[in-house]
Parts: structure tokens; sequence; C-alpha cells
């Protein structure tokens, strides 16, 4: 059943209705992203607060594993700055690839950011930081 | 008038992939941790060839951590394998967590290929041109829009600095907090994850206040 073929098809699949999904709320849309942020719109915030409240509901019914996460150093700090950087570039992982495919072409620029500051990270935390599992791809 | 879905339509996709990929898998899928996996792609292909040799749990375990200690400096003898605060395996990270029923726990840690990484990225791009295409929102700009103009730059030069800074902020936070949206935000809240919880509201709520700046006071 979970094969490799199988995970790679749910991969392409998720790719696809991820991209087309989060595409037409508008998350790529700049403008839409700030009035989220300032509340003159919530449409996008329950969009997001809506799915996590359904898949809360289907992981209990279907006995999905709750798996423990440690709150490890890095998530605070990490988060601000995440929450930073989408404020400024309006950007998370996902969205700057679906901006460029909308046609928005600086976000070519966030992508490269986005990757330079990946790589980043775990360059930083094998020198400096020394976080455990959890963070910077370990 | 948007042309954007309403809310309900944009909660019933965003929770019916995070659903389906869970069940088809067994695992959670991480944007930021596939972008992670894929720019570092020698590391973890090397890490996939290990994983395919090592037959042995305790085998896999011992070389993953010293090929982890060689390539990132962790002190010599510093064990990598996750700690079992509660009696199960750790997951190998936020975004890739293994489900119980997986099997022996070689196979419950082993992250989902190399390759269905790519693809997921890939196959957001196709998603996102597809959707801008059959909603008539595509159009070739070489700005981020009127909101992006009037909130933070109309200047060129500025907007590319802002937007590459922007990211290097995303890509170094979302790594060192160990996710995303759809990694902490999806799929970690909907299994009720502390961490996920705690890192969503820290980066949406920080996310809030840098907007209000932008508008009010910047």
């Amino acid at each position: 059943m979970r094969t490799r073929g199988a995970i790679l098809l749910a991969n392409i699949v998720t790719g696809l209705a991820l991209g087309f999904t989060v595409a037409n709320i508008g998350y790529g849309d700049y403008a839409e992203l700030n009035r989220m942020f300032t509340f003159q719109d919530l449409r996008m915030f329950y969009s997001f607060a809506g799915a996590v409240v359904i898949i809360v509901c289907a992981f209990a019914l279907l006995r999905v594993r709750r798996t423990p996460g440690r709150i490890h150093a890095g998530v605070v700090p990490g988060a601000v700055l995440f929450g930073t950087g989408w404020a400024i570039s309006g950007g998370c992982p996902a969205i700057p690839i679906t901006q460029v495919a909308s046609g928005y072409l600086p976000a070519l620029v966030t992508i490269a950011g986005v990757t330079v500051g990946i790589r980043l990270c775990r360059w930083a935390n094998a020198r400096y930081f020394h976080l455990d599992r959890g963070s910077c791809g370990l | 008038m948007s042309t954007y879905w309403p809310w309900w339509a944009g909660a019933a996709g965003l929770a019916l992939v995070t659903i389906n990929y869970t069940l088809v898998t067994d695992r959670s899928f991480g944007v930021s941790s596939a972008w992670d996996r894929v720019l570092h792609w020698r590391n973890e292909r090397r890490l996939e060839r290990m994983d395919e040799e090592f037959a042995d749990d305790q085998a896999l375990a011992e070389a993953l951590a010293v090929a982890t200690a060689e390539h990132f400096g962790t002190a010599a003898g510093t064990s990598t394998v996750p700690q079992l605060p509660y009696g199960e395996p750790q997951p190998s990270e936020a975004d890739t967590e293994p489900a119980a029923s997986e099997g022996p726990a070689a196979t419950s840690l082993r992250p989902a290929p190399l390759i269905t990484q790519a693809a997921l990225l890939v196959s957001i791009f196709i998603g996102g041109w597809i959707a801008a295409v059959t909603s008539g929102r595509f159009r070739i700009r070489y700005d981020m829009g009127p909101g992006f103009k009037e909130l933070v730059t109309a200047n060129p030069i500025t907007m590319i600095a802002l937007l590459f800074v922007g990211g290097v902020l995303v890509g170094f936070g979302t790594r060192l907090a160990g996710g995303c949206n759809s990694g902490h935000g999806l799929n970690g809240c909907g299994r009720l994850r502390p961490v996920s919880i705690v890192a969503t509201a820290v980066f949406f709520g920080t996310a809030v206040v840098v907007s209000f700046l932008l508008w009010k006071v910047i």
C-alpha cells in the first residue's frame, strides 16, 4: 500500500491540490494577506482555522496517532523570524512558488531568499546553535 | 469583488489535502521540510543509500548518528538518535513523523523518499499555475501587486532587497522552528502537537504585529 510509488503519487496529488487551493484562497496576494493579519478581513484566517478544526476532528475520528513533539529551543525564535519574514515578503515556503506560478516574477527573489535561509540554518546550527532534532533539518 | 474562494471552501480544501495525505502515506507533509531535503539532496541521497543498506535497526541508528556528527560537526559521541520521552518512536522531524501502524522502528523513522519531496514542490507550482489560469488571474508582472506597493515599497530595488531578506527569514525561521504553515500549522496542529500549537501561535502573532507596523506605522 505505502510503496515508493504510492508515496510519490500522493505527493504529486497533494502538491497539485495544495498549490491550487492556496492560490484560490488568495495567500499569494499580498494585499489579502495584510488584510488578514490586520483583522480587516478574516476570510483567509477562517480558511486556515477551519481547516485545522476539520483536521483535528477527522484525525480524532480516524484515530490518527498523536505524535509527541518536544518544544525545543529553536521553536519560538524560529517562529518569530518566520512570522516577520512572512509579513514582509508575503511568502511562506509554499506561497512564493504559487506567486511565481501566478506571474509574480519578483517572487523568484523570495524563493532565492528561502533557499539561502534554509541552507544558512543547517550551517548555523552545526557551527553555533547545536540544537537537536526537530530543528534545522535534524 | 474578490474572485477568491469563500472561507469554507478554502478550509475544506486545505483539510482534504492534509487528511488525504495522512491516510495514504501514514506521514505528514511539510513544505519547508521538502525544501530543506531537496536543497541538501546530496546528504539526503547518502542517508537514503545507507538506509537501504542497513536492515538492522540499531546498525542504522548508529550509522546515522555517525554520519550526522561528521556532516554537521556535532561533538563526537553525541547521539542524534531521538529521545523517547513518551515510550514511543519520536518523529524524525516535525514534518515527517511516522505512524504507529508503520511497523518496525526502522521503517517508522524513514522519511518520505527524496524524489517525492521534489515532486511535491514541482506539483505546487503546477497547481498554482492551473489555479491562476483557470481563474483568469494569471498575468506576468514585475511587481508584487498594488498591496505591496502601498504597504511596503514602490521602489523596485527596495522591493527586491525586502523580498530577499523576507525570504531568508522565512527559510531560516521555518527550519529553526522545525516547520511552517503546512508542517506545524495544518499537520501539527491537526495532531494537537504542543510544539506545533506554540509555533503556529508565535508565527501568526508575530506576523500580525509586523503587519500592523507596516500598515499603521511605516
